[in-house]
């Protein structure tokens, strides 16, 4: 485990000090483990907030290094939120981790061009407050629009095409039981 | 053990009894007899209790989910994104397949709200908001959002919401089969109406358990990523609650951390060996870059 914890502790030092793509920041509070076990030795807790650089995945579990404090093990992968330090959001180190991106819009990973031609189409119905299209009022409100069903009704994959779209994405389908609530 | 020895004589003797002088109680014939008539009795019960509870046929099932996600869609239509609307629809009908109903007239789509949240009607019938999807990373992720409304379809959650809340008159004179009958289309009407409702409650907050606990089995069984389900959720509960866009979703789900921790603790060590399943972030970004 030592041996382990210098390469790693070597490895960061040796990459450049502002955070490059395996950056990340704890969003829950994290119990640090010195394997991907919850079973085995708990060595470290991190608060929400702290910022940690990811080394490696393996089922549930995210591999990080923290400089403040300074630790080194195996958080559960939720616990930690991949992407980039945003340090201008607020409250980035309450003990509770929502909330500290201020908004949406530093979330949204695309480009707003993504759908920018729908924005104008739908924009000059009722002027809306707040979330445009789907509030409770609007849901309640609502006239059901039938030809957007048909329309829907075009986009329809099907046994074949879903079996073809799969193998293009290198998807296998495998048996998997259902399981249960918690151990 | 020396008990068992000294009680086994007396077992044998008691067997042995039985055996040579069976009395009509212990007639097999008889008691198959008296089973089965307790067997039809209870099946002709049971007729009578779907009926009075609303056993929907597949038909009314399909109406009823039709109007309810035309409903949506007169509050935010389809984004005009053909590519998009396609795609959708394969990951969804792929991730469908993995479940019993693959035989249902699946549809998905993206509609256009910046509100975060995605819904499901009955007979198979799910939309995405451009809130949620925008927030998405891989395509293991848009899996893992569609497995979970997959598997509200599935285990008929809105169906059995809907004839919880409908009085027992309501289904008594409700024909099972029929759509054409106008007093049943009545009926449809008020049933669908009630649906429109459900959307602002929400569902019973077990139902939203069991469907991230099987959405992500059905992710994994298609050969996703199962463990995107939750760094979606982690997405979600990094969001500032207050912000409008995530008030339809935060109020008719349990709280996100609440779903995190149970989803993450029944996941925990189960599904590790599916972990390695494919996200598809080339696919699921390029589809993105062809626009």
């Amino acid at each position: 485990m030592k041996f382990r914890s210098i390469t790693v502790l070597a490895l960061v030092l040796l990459s450049p000090v502002s955070a490059g793509d395996n950056s990340g920041i704890v969003v829950r509070e994290a119990r640090v483990y010195s394997e991907a076990d919850a079973g085995s030795a708990a060595v470290a807790r991190l608060a929400a907030g702290t910022r940690v650089e990811i080394f490696s995945r393996a089922g549930g579990w995210k591999e990080i290094y923290s400089e403040q404090p300074a630790t080194t093990g195996w958080v559960r992968s939720y616990q930690v939120r991949e992407g980039i330090y945003q340090p201008d959001a607020e409250s980035t180190a309450g003990s509770d981790s929502r909330g500290f991106l201020s908004g949406l819009a530093s979330l949204s990973r695309k480009a707003s061009s993504f759908f920018s031609s729908d924005r104008s189409r739908t924009s000059s119905g009722t002027a809306t407050i707040g979330v445009r299209g789907l509030s409770e009022e609007q849901i309640r409100t609502a006239k059901p629009d039938f030809a957007e069903l048909e329309k829907m009704d075009g986009f329809a994959s099907g046994n074949k095409r879903a079996r073809g779209f799969a193998q293009q994405g290198g998807l296998v389908a495998g048996k998997v039981p259902y399981i249960s609530g918690a151990k | 053990m020396r008990a068992n020895s000294r009680l086994l004589p007396a077992v044998a003797f008691a067997l042995c009894c039985a055996w040579a002088a069976p009395s009509p109680a212990f007639d097999l014939n008889d008691l198959k007899k008296q089973l089965e008539e307790v067997r039809e009795k209870t099946d002709t019960g049971k007729k009578k209790v779907d009926q009075a509870r609303g056993k929907v046929s597949p038909a009314q099932e399909i109406e009823i989910g039709r109007n309810l996600i035309s409903g949506l869609l007169g509050a935010a239509p389809l984004v005009d994104n053909a590519p998009l609307q396609r795609y959708v629809n394969d990951v969804g009908f792929w991730v469908a397949m993995q479940s019993k109903r693959a035989e249902l007239p699946w549809r998905f789509g993206v509609i256009d709200s910046d509100g975060v949240n995605a819904f499901a009607a009955p007979g198979g019938y799910i939309v995405i908001t451009r809130g949620l999807f925008e927030l998405l990373e891989n395509e293991a992720q848009l899996a893992g959002v569609l497995a979970h409304e997959i598997v509200h379809v599935d285990r008929k959650h809105h169906l059995k919401a809907l004839q919880k809340s409908m009085k027992r008159e309501f289904w008594t004179d409700l024909t099972v089969g029929t759509v054409s009958d106008k007093q049943d289309r009545e009926k449809l009407g008020e049933l669908i109406n009630a649906g429109v409702q459900l959307y602002a409650t929400g569902l019973d907050r077990k139902d939203e358990y069991q469907a991230d606990l099987r959405g992500v089995v059905l992710a994994a069984r298609a050969g996703y990523d199962p463990y995107a389900l939750l760094d979606v959720l982690t997405t979600i509960d990094s969001i500032n609650p207050d912000a409008d866009q995530m008030e339809v979703m935060l109020k008719t789900h349990p709280p996100t951390g609440e779903r995190l921790e149970r989803l993450a603790a029944s996941m925990d060590g189960r599904l590790d060996s599916y972990a390695a399943g494919k996200t598809n972030a080339a696919r699921f970004s390029s589809l993105a870059a062809a626009r």
